[in-house]
């Protein structure tokens, strides 16, 4: 056990943590826009399905990661219009357009990329896994300075570029929500759109700007998985991580820090996860455990919300009756 | 507005989202089609189309034409009995406004317990599939007291919990498959054979038909469309289902208790996906062998929304999916068009028929129709 533990604190142990984390912290970031905004995009999964495989297959056609990371965003904001197209004007229920997305993210993907590439390698499986060279990925970037501490240097130092940005994004979307103009009128619209659209807040738009929002996240994620974390798009790849966003942003009360941090909690299920069947466990064994997790932390978030509104309405009424008497 | 234009309105509705859909997949099938010229590719995208829409049923040949081919209709039925349960599911938890998704990881459950019991409790005959699947959905309801206990006590979104069941179930199935009861003489990961008492016998086996096999699988799923379609309408807690998912908040105060019929709703659901996993599992296997979550609790959910929620509705949406899938596997095998291009179709039908604007303006005009000549009869009478 000690040995065990021992394994785990080492640089590269929480070095995998973050990396595994990101895909999770951008859709995190995802999901707590909409939910300010008043609804939920559960289609997440699906649009980083969608951004991986055309990121991927631009960067190969293109020669260049850079294009492949803009047609993933471009893929992510496009295909999120599209689901406010159909929630807010055909008025569907957003989630049954997230099913939809999702539907689609899996199958569809794997159509889209066999008519594209021509690859139906085996007729059952194709992937861009072999199209995609170490050259078409984001690049890495190591820190000058900090790479040089010893154990913090291996952690914080040498991940990609994308993954910065993910923490540079949980700190601008947390000011943009609280500092600006925009961020106002998406949360006055989240808590009450008749109030913000009386104040000539246009709720329509603001709705359009978040889920754009959440498609750029989602664009950012899925380039991540198929440019970074992977090399190349193959059908699953983001294998719930859209999900498990929409519990991180439960589970971190809605706020982009908060959200963050239970991302890296996810981020260390799976690495300890993947550690455990290094270590000889069947991976079948250890692959449930972030999902798992994922339960669980919704159960102790929801507990200790209704804990505390519990307090809030007892001091509530222990005061109204003090006032009474 | 009058129940003929009703219907008139939901029927037109209908043929358009699918024409809809099947637009867009000519489209992308066009784009995936050989050739090299315009007109090639536009030869190839009919050859595929034909196959897709008349291959289900119909049999060509160079000289006879079309003709009628009464096996691939029973592989259509076949292939019906999956889905019809999922959806049936669907139905019952989407109706209490509870999005529950663990039909996917239910149905796979629900199969894998069916094995088990088929290969490691013997009963005679007639009993051992009926308890097999009795079993199963019992074991489904189980697992799905998980999210709707946890929805009703604390509030947590039962759809997020269900989605994560969905891949616990497939990992635990997988883990248990590969250490303890995986056949181990056999090459791929399998169990062991199934008793034959287990197996759900064969309604039509005809060797007129080579290979079409129908179990009295079918019949039962019809079975279940009734049942389902009896308790959802003329049943007290059918009535507070439907109550409780048009309108949560008036059914509380109006005196039902929300909880409880929560729950309910979810473990309904969990017991149909189950049996339904069960029944084809023992109709259609002698041994379990699935690695992967197999789709049909997505398929029921898009088969849900096509019947409006309604389980009599339930086995023709079940017959289009069947047919759909079929025909994109034929065009798959015949005309080289990846199959999953039924997933765009499903995607797209699924999105106009639960958009509730769509072709607004037109159900505007029936209804302004409707009124003014309610007017006009109004008026007439008070001429008289």
């Amino acid at each position: 056990m000690l040995d065990f533990l021992g394994k785990l604190a080492t640089p590269e142990f929480f070095f995998s943590i973050i990396r595994i984390s990101v895909p999770i912290i951008f859709a995190t970031l995802a999901a707590i826009v909409v939910e300010k905004a008043g609804f939920a995009n559960i289609g997440l999964e699906g649009l980083m399905m969608f951004s991986a495989l055309s990121g991927s297959l631009v960067s190969y056609y293109a020669g260049s990661w850079f294009w492949g990371l803009l047609a993933a965003l471009a893929t992510g904001v496009l295909m999120s219009l599209a689901m406010g197209f159909f929630a807010f004007r055909l008025k569907t229920d957003i989630i049954l357009v997230g099913i939809a997305i999702n539907m689609m993210g899996s199958g569809g993907t794997l159509f889209l990329c066999k008519v594209i590439t021509n690859l139906t390698e085996g007729k059952a499986m194709a992937s861009t896994t072999g199209l995609i060279t170490r050259a078409l990925c984001i690049p890495n970037i190591d820190i000058p300075l900090i790479e040089k501490i010893p154990f913090l240097g291996g952690i914080i130092s040498g991940h990609n570029l994308l993954t910065y940005l993910a923490f540079l994004f949980c700190i601008l979307t947390s000011i943009m929500l609280y500092k600006t103009p925009l961020g106002l009128n998406i949360r006055a619209t989240g808590e009450n759109p008749n109030a913000a659209s009386s104040v000539g807040v246009s709720v329509l738009k603001i709705k359009y700007t978040a889920i754009a929002f959440s498609g750029l996240m989602s664009g950012f994620g899925g380039a991540f998985m198929s440019m970074a974390y992977a090399q190349g798009w193959s059908q699953d790849m983001v294998s719930g991580r859209g999900f498990i966003a929409l519990a991180a942003q439960a589970m971190g009360g809605g706020e982009c820090l908060g959200g963050t941090l239970s991302a890296l909690v996810f981020g260390f299920a799976q690495a300890l996860g993947i550690k455990f069947s290094a270590i000889g466990l069947d991976s079948n064994l250890a692959s449930p455990i972030p999902y798992a997790v994922t339960i669980i932390g919704l159960v102790i978030f929801a507990v200790a919300r209704n804990n505390r509104m519990k307090k809030r309405h007892t001091l509530a009424a222990v005061s109204e009756a003090k006032a009474k008497k | 507005m009058t129940r003929k234009r009703q219907l008139r309105f939901t029927v037109i509705r209908s043929l358009v989202a699918i024409l809809i859909a099947l637009l867009v997949a000519t489209v992308l099938i066009f784009i995936s089609a050989e050739g090299r010229t315009f007109m090639d590719k536009l030869q190839a995208t009919g050859e595929a189309l034909k196959q897709m829409l008349l291959g289900p049923i119909f049999r060509f040949s160079k000289n006879a034409g079309l003709s009628f081919e009464a096996k691939r209709l029973l592989d259509i039925f076949a292939a019906m009995i999956p889905i019809i349960f999922t959806g049936l599911s669907v139905c019952v938890m989407f109706s209490a406004n509870q999005f529950n998704l663990g039909a996917e990881g239910g149905i796979m459950l629900g199969a894998f317990v069916a094995a088990m019991v088929a290969i490691y409790l013997p009963l005679p005959a007639g009993i051992h599939p009926l308890v097999a699947v009795l079993l199963c959905g019992t074991a489904v309801s189980v697992v799905m007291l998980i999210p709707a206990l946890l929805k009703a006590k604390l509030n947590v979104s039962e759809m997020v919990c269900s989605l994560m069941l969905n891949y616990i179930i497939m990992y635990v199935i997988k883990f248990l498959m590969n250490s303890f009861l995986a056949d181990k003489s056999k090459g791929q990961i399998q169990s062991h054979r199934f008793l034959e008492s287990a197996n759900i016998p064969a309604m039509v086996n005809d060797p007129l038909f080579i290979g079409a096999k129908l179990t009295w699988g079918f019949p039962l799923a019809l079975i279940a469309v009734l049942l389902c379609g009896l308790f959802m309408y003329r049943s007290r807690w059918g009535y507070s289902i439907r109550m409780i998912g048009i309108n949560q908040e008036f059914a509380r105060y109006s005196g039902m208790n929300v909880g409880k019929t929560i729950v309910l709703s979810q473990l309904i659901g969990g017991f149909l996906a189950g049996a339904g996993g069960g029944i084809e599992m023992l109709g259609r296997y002698e041994t379990f062998s699935w690695n992967a979550l197999p789709g049909y609790g997505w398929t029921g959910i898009t088969i849900a929304i096509l019947a409006g929620n309604n389980p009599y509705m339930v086995p023709l949406a079940a017959f289009f999916m069947a047919y759909l899938s079929k025909g994109c596997d034929l065009m798959a095998t015949y005309a080289r068009v990846p199959a999953q291009l039924i997933n765009i179709i499903q995607g797209v039908i699924f999105l106009f028929f639960a958009a509730d604007r769509f072709l607004s303006k037109y159900r505007q005009k029936l209804v302004v129709k409707s009124a003014e000549e309610e007017l006009a009869r109004a008026g007439a009478l008070k001429e008289d």
